[in-house]
């Protein structure tokens, strides 16, 4: 089964990694969509369907702590599960991201190994929580 | 030394595994998000003059600057790693995003790795020449990667004043 992604950062180049790190990770994905910050993210999620998030923390204008916020206000959104992908590594702002809602946190540097496994674990965790 | 950094160098000073950390950040970081390896060099910074840098600030629990140079043949190769473009297919325009993303990730990866328990937030990084700062309180280090040079420096500052309280 192919999943749909969206990345969320404001790098362009670190949008691109991403890309293309899930693409030597093995990790199937589907369409894969961009956003710059989270006002952009909510609209593509309002507007296409998404399996999983992987949003940057840092951004000009909606940051991905409010991007949290706002996905689990939103009764429909706060299915999605959403991977933060940050280089901040320090254990209070793991816990503070968590605690907002990501279900899953990647600190830079990753391999596509790493992904890939992030992925699996939180797509089935949504999985086994449906069922 | 301004006392309000004494502090902050003391724990930087005791921090007994501070370089070694610069050393394997730096390495772990080229290897799996830039493909390419990085040993420790001698010094020899004659090159910095026309490297690519940029310089990020950090503030929170501890405040301060790294400054990141790439050596000029580097810079390409290396962006087009990560991009996994060919170098003639990279703008000048990603040439700078990738270094400023690199600084980004080392900044961000030493920094976690130093103080774990530590409150920080890093500003965004801003392309700038490189800058030979005073070696009290300065962790620095050089390395070759198969494409050049790289350099790192990290120092502490004072915490920001609030307006009005200069």
């Amino acid at each position: 089964m192919a999943y749909s992604v969206l990345i969320v950062d404001d790098s362009p180049v670190m949008r691109s990694f991403i890309r293309r790190v899930l693409g030597l990770s093995g990790f199937e994905v589907g369409e894969c969509m961009e956003a710059a910050d989270g006002e952009e993210a909510l609209a593509r999620l309002r507007a296409h369907r998404v399996d999983v998030i992987l949003t940057d923390i840092n951004m000009p204008g909606m940051n991905g702590e409010e991007l949290l916020r706002k996905l689990g206000a939103d009764g429909v959104l706060k299915r999605i599960p959403a991977v933060v992908i940050s280089t901040d590594a320090t254990n209070e702002r793991i816990l503070r991201m968590i605690a907002l809602g990501a279900q899953g946190y990647m600190s830079k540097p990753f391999t596509p190994e790493t992904l890939r496994d992030e992925l699996e674990r939180v797509l089935g965790e949504r999985d086994a929580s449906r069922a | 030394m301004p006392p309000e950094l004494e502090h902050q160098s003391m724990m930087m000073d005791q921090e007994p595994t501070a370089s070694d950390t610069i050393r394997e950040v730096a390495a772990e970081v080229l290897e799996t998000m830039f493909f390419t390896e990085a040993e420790l060099a001698t010094c020899e910074h004659s090159w910095l003059a026309a490297a690519a840098c940029a310089r990020i600030r950090f503030e929170g629990s501890h405040f301060g600057e790294m400054l990141l140079g790439v050596s000029l043949e580097a810079a390409g190769p290396i962006a087009a790693s990560f991009l996994g473009l060919e170098p003639v297919e990279l703008t000048d325009t990603q040439h700078g995003q990738v270094i400023q993303e690199l600084s980004n990730i080392l900044c961000g990866a030493m920094l976690s790795h130093l103080w774990p328990e530590s409150k920080l937030a890093l500003l965004s990084p801003e392309l700038t020449p490189w800058q030979e700062w005073p070696p009290a309180g300065l962790l620095h280090r050089c390395f070759t990667i198969p494409e050049g040079m790289l350099a790192i420096s990290i120092r502490l500052a004072p915490p920001a004043q609030p307006a009005g309280n200069q």
